[in-house]
């Protein structure tokens, strides 16, 4: 009966623009749209302005002699400027807001996307207008997925132009948690699989605030034992290190006698490719699980 | 007419247990209880785990690979399995006292004010011979009576920890007693902290009455006003000045340092890029550094631990305010 005017609006010849379910999970999630945007937009912008301090930031970080020789600026002059500071302040800052991304979306999925949802009915009310729930859960993912995946894909590709000639003084080790996280693909990768936790975490609960507080401990849960494992991800390299002093850019894994096990800087894409697919495939899953449960709940 | 009945109902003696408001305040939140409990036994026992047999293993791998000595080897370039343990825990039982404050204005903004408002709930204990300001009252009053006697346990034994541990973090140059977890946790600061997550939750519970939207904001705030702190918290007592005539002094805990000149004043270090002389254009004579040495320890932690009482009985005063004008001073 009411899925008759519903299919009707729906005729062809009309501006472009969000209809029916996309049109409604953008319009309920307005305030989370907004502060996506808002933030994304905040993020862009210091980025840029921290982008145009990158050179002065490399001057602040130069090798220095006391007094001034042999084209090595004076100690104090170097201490002096502040810009490597503010430099590298805010880019670790912009870095670990991406890297942790994955805390406040699970929070956000499993209580006011689907928690709140089923607590209040209102996506009972929704299935009855010619909404499938899978249709309804199936938008419900992918409207957020796709924005999370655009935004943060942004995110990381301005955050890795802003480091400039990647200094580590500057911008820190690649190895370095936040660093790793917040400048490859397992970024996205991580904020998918809170957006799929906390859908699980919805339909598991049914009630907006456990959801949210589950989401929150799966998600932390997940970060942090990705952290600890991260180094196993991928086969190290073993050298001896009689006469040879590791560089700053090895990764060290164990140390046995002069043997030293660590990984080289190539091995960032292999442990970037390793971990999204960890990642990917718990968000999967979860998905599978949660429109299992949903099956069960709406059979 | 329901209070009557439910007066007198109350007036019936109980044997046992907690009655009334305190009851229904522990019924209803017992997940958080729980919770708490089960929080303030993690970080108690991973404290006193690192305060006795951690800090020992620690110790005895840190003397076996010969460290601090001058035979010391390529073993004492990394931590050893045992300090990477120690700091792991170490670092976790610091850290849930951190997060403490955040997840009690999240807590309190959404299910101990935010939802009850939302769902009615509230109003429907209004009408049980519970007067709106008592309400309040009993939901302030219970959570902080629990946040304070969990936290003055948790500070005690994180006292014990660092007490123990301080030598053992020196020597791998590690966590000082200025660094952020470790200052807040080593006294009375932590609690207020907590107290002050509390009123804030509960203030932002009330002036947005719906439970996700208000624990959103109560989050964001806490951690605004934890950053703010954490800028603001070198200046809350005057700081002891080194001077020195060659180099810019380091000792730890510096807040301020530059360059002094001939008349004594002090200017910012100048941009000298490699200009032989320019030292002496700028007149300078020594350089100087203000920093806190470890006495200033209790005197900034008691005027932080001041400052961040009265914000929370500010919030308190706030949210109770805005009670009486929601309810229409019926209190």
């Amino acid at each position: 009966m009411t899925a008759i005017p519903v299919t009707s609006v729906r005729t062809p010849g009309r501006l472009p623009r969000p209809r029916g379910l996309l049109w409604a999970v953008l319009r309920l999630h307005r305030a989370a749209l907004v502060v996506w945007g808002l933030a994304l937009l905040a993020a862009a912008s210091f980025l840029f302005r921290l982008a145009a301090l990158a050179d002065e930031a490399e001057r602040g970080d130069s090798a220095c002699a006391e007094p001034a020789t042999d084209g090595l600026p004076s100690c104090t002059a170097v201490d002096a400027i502040t810009a490597d500071e503010t430099y590298s302040t805010g880019i670790a800052f912009v870095t670990a807001c991406t890297a942790w991304l994955i805390v406040p979306v699970a929070a956000w999925a499993g209580g006011a996307l689907i928690g709140r949802e089923l607590e209040n009915g209102t996506a009972h009310l929704a299935w009855t207008q010619s909404v499938t729930p899978a249709r309804w859960l199936a938008a419900k993912l992918a409207v957020p997925a796709a924005l999370l995946t655009l935004g943060t894909t942004g995110l990381v590709l301005l955050n890795v132009w802003a480091r400039g000639a990647d200094n580590p003084n500057l911008v820190g080790d690649w190895y370095h948690p936040d660093v790793f996280v917040g400048t490859g693909p397992t970024a996205v990768a991580h904020a998918l699989a809170g957006l799929a936790l906390g859908a699980l975490a919805g339909m598991l609960l049914g009630r907006a605030l456990p959801a949210a507080g589950a989401a929150l401990g799966a998600a932390l849960l997940l970060y942090n034992a990705l952290d600890r494992y991260r180094e196993f991800l991928w086969p190290t390299v073993t050298r001896d290190t009689t006469g040879w002093e590791a560089p700053r850019s090895a990764f060290q894994v164990a140390a046995d006698g002069s043997e030293l096990a660590f990984h080289p800087r190539s091995h960032f894409w292999p442990i970037q490719y390793v971990e999204s697919g960890i990642l990917l495939t718990v968000a999967a899953l979860a998905v599978l699980a949660a429109f299992r449960i949903l099956r069960r709940r709406t059979a | 007419m329901t209070a009557l009945s439910l007066r007198a109902s109350a007036a019936e003696p109980r044997t046992r247990g907690p009655r009334g408001l305190v009851w229904v305040m522990l019924r209803v939140h017992q997940s958080a209880l729980l919770f708490w409990l089960m929080l303030v036994t993690v970080a108690a026992g991973g404290l006193l785990w690192a305060y006795g047999p951690g800090a020992d293993a620690a110790w005895a791998e840190y003397s076996e690979a010969g460290c601090g000595t001058t035979t010391s080897g390529f073993d004492c370039d990394m931590y050893g399995t045992a300090f990477q343990r120690y700091d792991n825990i170490v670092g976790v039982s610091s850290g849930l006292l951190t997060l403490v404050p955040l997840l009690t204005a999240a807590w309190a903004a959404s299910a101990l004010i935010g939802r009850e408002l939302e769902n009615g709930t509230a109003r429907l204990a209004w009408t049980q011979s519970v007067s709106p300001a008592r309400w309040l009252a009993a939901k302030l009053a219970v959570p902080a009576a629990l946040l304070t006697a969990g936290m003055l346990t948790l500070t005690l034994l994180h006292r014990l920890m660092w007490s123990a541990g301080t030598e053992l973090h020196e020597a791998w140059a590690v966590r000082a007693w200025d660094d952020s977890a470790i200052f807040l946790t080593n006294g009375t600061t932590a609690t207020a902290h907590a107290l002050l997550g509390l009123a804030v939750g509960a203030l932002v519970g009330l002036l947005l009455p719906r439970a996700l939207p208000a624990l959103a904001v109560a989050s964001v705030t806490t951690l605004a006003i934890a950053g703010a702190l954490v800028e603001l918290r070198p200046h809350l007592w005057p700081t002891v000045t080194v001077t020195s005539t060659d180099d810019v002094p380091a000792p730890a805990a510096v807040v301020r340092d530059g360059a002094l000149t001939s008349d004594g004043s002090r200017i910012p270090l100048p941009d000298c890029l490699g200009e032989p002389g320019c030292l002496t254009k700028h007149d300078i004579t020594g350089y100087y550094a203000d920093y806190h040495p470890t006495s200033h320890f209790w005197p900034l932690h008691l005027v932080e631990t001041g400052i961040v009482l009265a914000a929370a009985s500010v919030a308190v005063g706030a949210a109770f305010w805005l009670l009486r004008r929601r309810t229409g001073g019926a209190v």
